[in-house]
């Protein structure tokens, strides 16, 4: 993907999106933490089962949108980027596969090994759904001025 | 109570800015942030974004988000109210009529009862993607 360097900054640094799935042509956007990957550019999110109506939703329709625009805890100024793309839902292994994302959640919110220690007094929680998106369009407004037209960015 | 008593203007005051979805042409859902006032009247206003696609007259998703980040990483203070309705051209702002709100704020309702009331959704998941067992 051919992003300027404060885009690129977004996908690495931020710590949260607001994902956008779709309810039978309703627009369904709540934040989530994700994950991303530059080569080949893709997102990734988890959920856990109990809040799993938003997988019901891509099941049916796997067109979503991921919309970064809150720099909060991340160390960079504030850009806006909105990413649509098409999702994969991975439930086939809701105890251990979201684990490879670990690591990076880790990273992320570093006291989520609190959370796992209490893995069984929450243990429907960390049953998780893994949902990697391939994106299928960019567009980035720089200083997060969105009064102003999107940048639209090269896959 | 603001248009339709759906929506606490305090608690939507906390936020600083709005996040506007809708289903553009291609079926995509297109998401841009815009900042928003509250008229005296109680109306929310959102400013005007600079967007290839028309969100006028169609059904809008509209999600005030809040989360403080920590020094030493990760976020904390979560809070978030997503509102649903249409947006109408209004004096060079977009006016908002909510239609349908859905709100969580971790100080009121804990994260720990927000997963034990998300049981019910849980088990219709996991019923949904298990075989059936005939006995």
């Amino acid at each position: 993907m051919k992003a300027p360097n404060w885009v690129q900054d977004v996908f690495d640094r931020y710590l949260i999106c607001e994902f956008t799935s779709i309810d039978d042509g309703k627009p369904v956007t709540f934040p989530l933490l994700f994950f991303y990957d530059n080569d080949p550019p893709k997102f990734a999110v988890t959920s856990s089962i109990l809040f799993s109506r938003k997988i019901e939703h891509m099941k049916k329709n796997p067109k979503v949108s991921l919309l970064f625009s809150n720099p909060e805890g991340s160390g960079i100024e504030k850009h806006v980027v909105l990413v649509q793309g098409v999702a994969k839902c991975d439930d086939s292994d809701l105890d251990h596969g979201w684990e490879r994302y670990l690591p990076r959640w880790r990273k992320k919110e570093p006291y989520i090994d609190g959370f796992l220690s209490a893995r069984e007094q929450f243990a429907w929680f960390w049953k998780r759904i893994v949902v990697e998106i391939e994106p299928k369009k960019i567009l980035a407004w720089k200083n997060g001025d969105t009064s102003n037209p999107a940048e639209a960015i090269n896959l | 109570m603001t248009t339709l008593g759906l929506i606490d203007p305090d608690r939507l005051a906390l936020f600083t800015y709005s996040i506007v979805t809708w289903i553009d042409k291609d079926g995509f859902p297109f998401s841009v942030a815009t900042d928003f006032i509250l008229s005296e009247n109680g109306e929310i206003l959102l400013k005007k974004p600079s967007v290839p696609a028309t969100m006028t007259g169609r059904r809008v998703g509209v999600l005030f988000n809040h989360i403080t980040g920590i020094p030493t990483g990760g976020y904390t203070d979560r809070r978030y109210m997503l509102v649903w309705g249409t947006v109408s051209e209004d004096k060079g702002f977009l006016k908002l009529r909510p239609e349908e709100v859905s709100e969580w704020d971790e100080k009121i309702l804990p994260f720990d009862k927000l997963c034990a009331a998300a049981v019910p959704q849980g088990k219709r998941y996991l019923e949904s993607i298990q075989p059936s067992i005939d006995a």
